[in-house]
């Protein structure tokens, strides 16, 4: 059975490589073993395929591009647009290879004359409603119909009609239609049913009136909205913000990390004359295939708007005033220098670089100082953060195409990490894969069972007195994923226990005993500086801050709220190190700009434990310095400079604290987790009367969630879109 | 194939090598003395050819500093390669093929901005 309505779109026969590359690559796998292979030949040149693939696939192993613009190798074959159309031997007409299947012997000519005609009179077609705006279109330069058409297309018309016209549609404040360019290819459509899971898309009427559209004006309603941009193969999706800013050949592209979130996405950034333009995804199998996240993809604007340019300080008035990084250095480091190590203290924010930390904490660890927070919160009785497989998602996120059960606590993996959700739907979609969940109960895009949100349900399943219990150990490779929010709640300690025995039972009582390296417990994460913080050691939460109130306190980045003017003793010296004037930059005493993730060569680690690089895209704006160099000056300022002045200095020094950090795209297995479980229990965990609860429940509160979103326009406008339910403008 | 042109590859250790212009030392630091000559003699002539805010001393002393950077070098080969590289700067020079800036250029370092080179040279100064 299959949980996605692709039958609405593929009028084809159920070919067993359809769906996607992975259950192609399944199926591949399978039949290895017995290789009942098939010959084909392509050109007069044999071929040997699995039986299943599709001609245009078999070309494609021959090495012939076939040309296309509904095929997409993540989406369900449509065979709508005809492009693909190519001559084989004994079948009367021109077959369309996307939705062939190849047979025994089949000789396929792609080059041959009828193939080509095939394609130049579909081409014709095509280019007889599609309008000639090329020189306004933002399409252009990297559109796959100007591509084609050079190729296929005829250099005159035959056709004295006026061209169709269709009206555009407002679907949001991101993706900008102009559907007159359309051509059908239901790419968009495919997309939003099976990917994104939200089947807003749709089509209307049929033959020359047929139109793409939500039918009623709305939003179209996803986190991963964006990508229809990318898939849409002519100008009919293109990007709102991005409209009218700049050609493809202008840009640069630079090939970095997103940091929007810890799933640590591959992006390219592409700037131009020091600015970045925009943000696209780039292929990463393991992590985000090639989609990204709307909040990835749009909230770049945020790094132009409420930037901070220049070092700050107090004034005799009390006031911030612009200074110069000879003025700011001096003041802090003798503060520094003059404070007790104990009533020194940092605080690090969400978008930190493992650089960064590495020097900060070199630098207060010299003055014997250990407080050194993180402001995203864990748990500290038990194993804590001593074991890391505490504190990764274990299982990997390609992992999830493996498992066949998934147990969701206390997230919204959908706005929290929208391309692991992507990740689920997907396995779910395609491997039959069971979810259920205990926390709020919120659209996944997928159907799960809810099993209430109280921790009495929680407990019930650790101690195994819960109906759910029986079907965890009948999953062969079950999940368990529990969300970085649970570990605001005053019962962390007990609720990571009661998940761990969940998942250690689970993977002791499912078929293979636990005996395969199979991992079960899964922590997400919500920000990108989380792991390598805690592979650094530092202290999640500021439960030391609170304890030994301190007289300075550096915050880097610390924007999330945790850490207030309140809470503070009145003689605190605060000094901000960060890139945006967000929460904690307007009660601090010094101000010190840094740069964001796209100005820094950087490494992030993932919510998996995979340590990737950021490259810099453009410089910092102003007088801002990265991150780790201004913790390198002020510690040479303050007479006692880090052994190391350059990058590779501090990764040499980092690989010392945590050699994953300078592994590069690798995911270092963790384990221990019957240990960490009998560490936890001696932590006497127990568990509070509290439902447990997801901060982010709707698309608008997916947005706005950072310093970068909370300054971007884009963000604010697919808020207000997402709340009124309208779009505020074309 | 010139059994003179190789330096000291084994075989031809002792094999005398093919000099540029000069046999021998002596006639090698007569050449730079003529070459010096000529250029102490030029200054006066170069200093109104270019208006030089510079007195002669000044630019004959910056002459001679050139001459004596290379003071160390005592291969004979090297050293009339110098020469001739000296007599073509002369020449240019002469002829006026450069300009005022160019021999201005001989008294940049003493005006020039040092970039700094440590780390929090660099910090304050650059990104």
């Amino acid at each position: 059975m299959l949980r996605s309505a692709l039958h609405k779109v593929g009028p084809i026969v159920n070919l067993p490589g359809r769906f996607s590359r992975y259950s192609c690559v399944k199926i591949c796998q399978r039949n290895q073993s017995t290789d009942n292979r098939i010959e084909v030949f392509v050109n007069d040149q044999s071929v040997w395929v699995e039986p299943g693939t599709t001609v245009l696939q078999a070309c494609e192993i021959a090495g012939i591009q076939i040309p296309r613009f509904c095929y997409h190798d993540r989406l369900s074959v449509a065979g709508n647009c005809r492009m693909c159309l190519v001559e084989i031997e004994r079948s009367p007409k021109p077959q369309a290879s996307c939705a062939m299947p190849v047979m025994k012997g089949m000789r396929i000519k792609p080059d041959s004359d009828v193939s080509k005609k095939a394609r130049e009179g579909v081409m014709e077609f095509l280019l007889a409603n599609h309008p000639l705006d090329c020189p306004i279109c933002d399409q252009g330069g990297e559109c796959d119909l100007q591509d084609q058409s050079m190729m296929y297309g005829s250099d005159r018309s035959r056709f004295l009609e006026h061209k169709r016209a269709v009206e555009d549609k407002n679907i949001g404040p991101l993706v900008k239609t102009i559907m007159t360019r359309c051509i059908q290819c239901t790419r968009c459509v495919r997309f939003a049913d099976e990917i994104a899971g939200v089947s807003e898309l749709g089509t209307t009427g049929r033959g020359n009136d047929m139109q793409i559209g939500t039918y009623v004006e709305k939003m179209f309603k996803s986190e991963l909205s964006g990508n229809i941009i990318d898939i849409c193969p002519v100008g009919a999706l293109t990007s709102k913000p991005y409209a009218f800013t700049a050609r493809p050949w202008e840009t640069r592209k630079t090939e970095s990390i997103d940091v929007m979130d810890a799933v640590g996405s591959n992006i390219i950034v592409s700037t131009r004359a020091g600015d970045v333009l925009r943000i696209l995804p780039r292929l990463h199998e393991d992590i985000n295939e090639e989609w990204i996240s709307d909040k990835t993809r749009f909230a770049c604007d945020g790094l132009k708007r409420q930037r901070l340019t220049q070092p700050m300080m107090r004034n005799r008035e009390g006031k911030l005033a612009m200074c110069s990084w000879e003025d700011a250095l001096p003041i802090v480091a003798e503060k520094m220098v003059n404070t007790k190590a104990e009533e020194m203290s940092a605080v690090v924010g969400g978008f930190a670089d493992a650089e960064t930390l590495t020097c900060l904490k070199d630098l207060l660890n010299r003055y014997d100082s250990e407080g050194l927070c993180t402001e995203e919160l864990f748990i500290t009785d038990g194993a804590g953060t001593d074991l890391r497989s505490n504190y990764l998602l274990n299982t990997s996120i390609a992992g999830i195409e493996e498992a066949d059960l998934v147990l969701l606590v206390g997230t919204n993996p959908r706005f929290e990490a929208p391309l692991l959700n992507a990740r689920i739907r997907k396995a779910w979609v395609h491997n039959e894969l069971d979810v259920a969940a205990i926390g709020s109960k919120v659209d996944l895009t997928y159907s799960y069972q809810h099993l209430g949100d109280s921790t009495e349900t929680l407990k019930q399943i650790a101690d195994g007195s819960h109906p759910f219990c029986k079907r965890l150990s009948e999953a062969s490779r079950p999940m368990v994923i529990v969300g970085s929010e649970v570990f605001k709640r005053d019962d962390a300690t007990g609720i990571h226990a009661a998940v761990a025995t969940i998942a250690q039972n689970a993977r002791l009582r499912s078929q293979k005993g636990g005996q395969d390296d199979w991992k079960v417990l899964n922590v997400l994460h919500k920000v990108a500086s989380q792991v390598a913080a805690l592979d650094l050691g530092y202290k999640p939460g500021i439960d030391h801050i609170r304890k030994n109130p301190p007289k300075l306190l550096i915050l880097l980045g610390a924007d999330g709220g945790a850490v207030n003017k309140e809470d503070l003793p009145k003689d605190c010296f605060i000094v901000y190190i960060g890139t945006h004037g967000d929460h904690s930059a307007p009660f601090a005493d010094v101000i010190l700009p840094s740069a964001a993730y796209t100005e820094k060569t950087a490494t992030f680690v993932n919510t998996e434990g995979r340590a990737q690089q950021s490259q810099t895209a453009v410089s910092p704006p102003g007088f801002a310095r990265e991150d780790w160099k201004i913790i390198r000056a002020l510690s040479e300022i303050m007479g006692s400079p880090l052994p190391y002045d350059d990058l590779d200095g501090v990764r040499a020094r980092m690989s010392e604290f945590s050699p994953n950090l300078t592994k590069y795209d690798a995911v270092e297995d963790a384990n221990y987790f019957n240990q960490a479980v009998q560490l936890a229990r001696l932590a006497k965990p127990s568990l509070l009367n509290q439902p447990l609860q997801s901060s982010q429940l709707s698309l608008a509160d997916f947005y706005m969630t950072d310093p970068i979103t909370r300054a971007s326009t884009t963000m604010s406008k697919c808020v207000r879109a997402a709340n009124e339910d309208l779009p505020p403008d074309l | 194939m010139s059994s003179l042109v190789g330096r000291s590859v084994g075989s031809l250790k002792n094999v005398p090598i093919k000099p540029i212009m000069s046999a021998n030392p002596t006639e090698a630091r007569r050449r730079v003395l003529t070459l010096y000559k000529q250029w102490y003699r030029a200054v006066p002539k170069i200093i109104t050819t270019f208006k030089l805010p510079y007195t002669k001393e000044r630019l004959q002393n910056r002459i001679r500093e050139e001459f004596l950077k290379n003071s160390h070098i005592r291969d004979v080969r090297a050293i009339d390669m110098l020469v001739i590289k000296g007599e073509m700067d002369l020449q240019e020079t002469l002829l006026k093929w450069k300009q005022e800036c160019h021999m201005k250029e001989l008294f940049q370092h003493e005006t020039a901005i040092r970039q700094p080179t440590d780390f929090l040279g660099k910090f304050f100064s650059q990104k």
